[in-house]
């Protein structure tokens, strides 16, 4: 049975951590005290919230002027809100004059906007935010990790982007795995056939699916990239060296974020295959969390079939490279397997 | 007081001249917005803030966030005959390179407090700077300029109802009510006037004077520092293009470049 935890507690849990060691952590709200479980930031640092109401420019503006007169502000409400209703006041405000500002956005992915439907399941976020120039994205994998990374990114000085769910996220981790800022980590290494890279709480689903390939002898690496900007490229660029091909595992569109950023790191690097799984550009609809993910391309079968794509597109290019060597005519009938 | 006065509207006088002068040496700008309030930015760089040119980043210094930040070339002029940089400087407006950005960077140019230039935001980084300095119990004012055209953004609702909420006495908001934005007159733009009224329906603690009359601008500023319970908002009456009597409520002039002959006729009138 799968072990659940709440991604959005974790986030309060890491901010008091946080504000009780540090005097300039504040929290700037955004009528989002309910739903990031701040009930008892607010208890304990009534003085240190600051909610001004259903008003994400503001929120976001605010903050920035905070962050100016030295205080390190945690703006928080749901992820599509900061990153496209304050996407300008995040651009202009935030990024480019490198304030101080952490952002939260909730319900990162269509896992977390689940029943609320379209308007509250935001899979643009990662890609909007990663083509702003020096803001730093965090995509934790569960509500632990996402307690270290509140904390993890007081320490990095300048904007970050920080994405966490709904409040009911499969655990991956203990919680005494720490998070490393701007590292990616190895998490499965049966075999080098193919790499899966993934982020967000989709990772479980890549950690099933490569569990499902070795037991019938495909033999994978599965990576987490927790950091999606700065992205920890050297250490992809290794992977993908010895997998020559790569899967991609996501809750974002398929456009913008990590398959995006890999894809972007395989044709300069290292121009290897590349499968991407993900919202495949297309509005999703309200649903249950996992049938939602399932529906959508984001299901273990649909991630072991990529993975079995991948190697098959590898194996075409192997056979190509072969075959433009020896300079021998590949015969009309010959099939690769699949 | 009259001996301060005096000074004030001289070097009113003297940032109009910079204002002219710079846009046309370097081919770029927006001179109407920037004469429009070049007595408002005289008075506070010249008799109200409280900053030390030799220390920009001072962390007790009053703030000034130019909301309107097309109109910045006055406020880069009152930032170099108040010593931040030299003089000579004024003209690499908006070139490559220039401290000077077309509009203004908190990074690249010392004494500006809050990169600006898109419009409406000023209040709410205004707020920002305000509720920092009440939660660390610091004494600095905020002093934000606005245009009137931008307060049709959202955005600045938005923080009018935050500010009366954590009644930030430490904020006061300069409206620069020439009339004018970009495509036309503000009254024919939109339904936004008049402005007082909506200010005073959030709670804010209101004035009305003549922005080109230095001393209005010091008794409003006094009166709005009393007011320590709630945000201030000041409403100047201005004249886009003030002190260049061809550019006075002619809003071709709110970007436009004035050619040597009629850069020379500015002078002569700002003599």
């Amino acid at each position: 049975m799968t072990r659940i935890a709440s991604s959005r507690e974790a986030f309060t849990n890491g901010l008091l951590d946080l504000a009780a060691r540090d005097e300039r952590v504040v929290l700037v709200a955004a009528d989002s005290v309910k739903a990031l479980r701040a009930t008892p930031f607010e208890e304990q640092f009534p003085q240190r919230l600051f909610d001004v109401g259903i008003a994400e420019q503001n929120a976001v503006a605010v903050a920035a002027g905070m962050a100016a007169c030295g205080l390190i502000p945690y703006v928080a409400t749901y992820a599509g809100f900061i990153t496209m209703r304050a996407c300008e006041q995040m651009r202009t405000f935030v990024a480019y004059p490198r304030l101080n500002v952490k952002m939260v956005g909730l319900n990162g992915g269509i896992y977390c906007g689940e029943r609320e439907g379209v308007t509250h399941q935001f899979f643009e976020d990662l890609g909007i935010v990663r083509s702003i120039p020096g803001i730093s994205i965090v995509v934790p994998a569960d509500a632990s990790q996402v307690r270290h990374a509140t904390r993890a990114i007081a320490d990095i000085e300048g904007p970050v982007y920080l994405r966490i769910g709904s409040g009911r996220e499969p655990v991956v981790f203990d919680d005494s795995v720490p998070f490393e800022f701007g590292r990616t980590r190895v998490l499965f290494e049966k075999g080098h056939d193919m790499a899966i890279f993934t982020n967000g709480f989709v990772v479980s689903r890549a950690l099933a699916a490569a569990e499902r390939l070795h037991e019938t002898g495909i033999h994978i690496t599965v990576v987490e990239v927790p950091t999606l900007k700065p992205l920890d490229r050297d250490a992809i660029v290794e992977v993908l060296e010895r997998t020559r091909g790569a899967v991609t595992v996501e809750d974002h569109n398929v456009i913008g974020g990590l398959g995006s950023a890999i894809a972007e790191t395989i044709s300069e690097h290292v121009p290897v295959p590349l499968v991407r799984v993900g919202l495949q550009d297309v509005f999703p609809e309200s649903g249950e969390a996992e049938a939602l993910l399932d529906c959508y391309g984001m299901d273990v079968p649909s991630i072991v079939g990529a993975v079995h794509r991948a190697i098959a597109r590898k194996e075409c290019l192997r056979l190509g490279d072969a075959e433009a060597d020896s300079s021998v005519q590949r015969s009309p009938g010959m099939q690769v397997r699949t | 007081m009259a001996h301060e006065t005096a000074h004030i509207v001289e070097m009113a006088r003297q940032l109009r001249r910079d204002v002219v002068t710079s846009v046309h040496l370097a081919g770029d700008g927006h001179p109407g917005p920037a004469l429009s309030i070049a007595d408002i930015v005289a008075t506070l760089y010249f008799a109200v803030l409280r900053i030390d040119p030799q220390q920009p980043d001072w962390p007790e210094r009053d703030r000034l966030i130019l909301s309107k930040g097309h109109a910045c070339p006055v406020v880069y002029a009152a930032l170099a005959r108040r010593g931040y940089f030299p003089v000579e400087v004024l003209p690499s407006l908006r070139c490559l390179h220039s401290m000077l950005q077309g509009h203004p960077d908190m990074h690249k140019t010392p004494g500006i407090d809050m990169t600006s230039g898109s419009l409406g935001n000023g209040i709410s980084i205004g707020l920002g700077m305000a509720l920092a300095g009440q939660y660390k119990h610091q004494e600095y004012m905020v002093y934000v300029i606005t245009g009137d055209g931008e307060l049709q953004e959202g955005i600045v609702w938005e923080a009018a109802m935050a500010a009366v909420r954590y009644r930030v006495g430490r904020l006061v908001v300069f409206v620069d009510h020439n009339g004018f934005q970009s495509a036309g007159e503000v009254s024919r733009v939109s339904g936004l006037l008049p402005i007082r009224p909506k200010f005073e329906a959030f709670g804010w603690h209101c004035q009305e004077i003549n922005g080109h009359d230095v001393q209005q601008i010091l008794d409003a500023v006094n009166c709005a520092r009393e007011a320590a319970d709630r945000p201030s908002m000041i409403l100047a009456h201005t004249v886009k293009g003030k002190g260049v009597p061809f550019m006075e409520n002619d809003n071709s002039w709110h970007k436009r470049v004035p050619t040597a002959q009629e850069l020379e006729a500015a002078l002569e009138a700002l003599r």
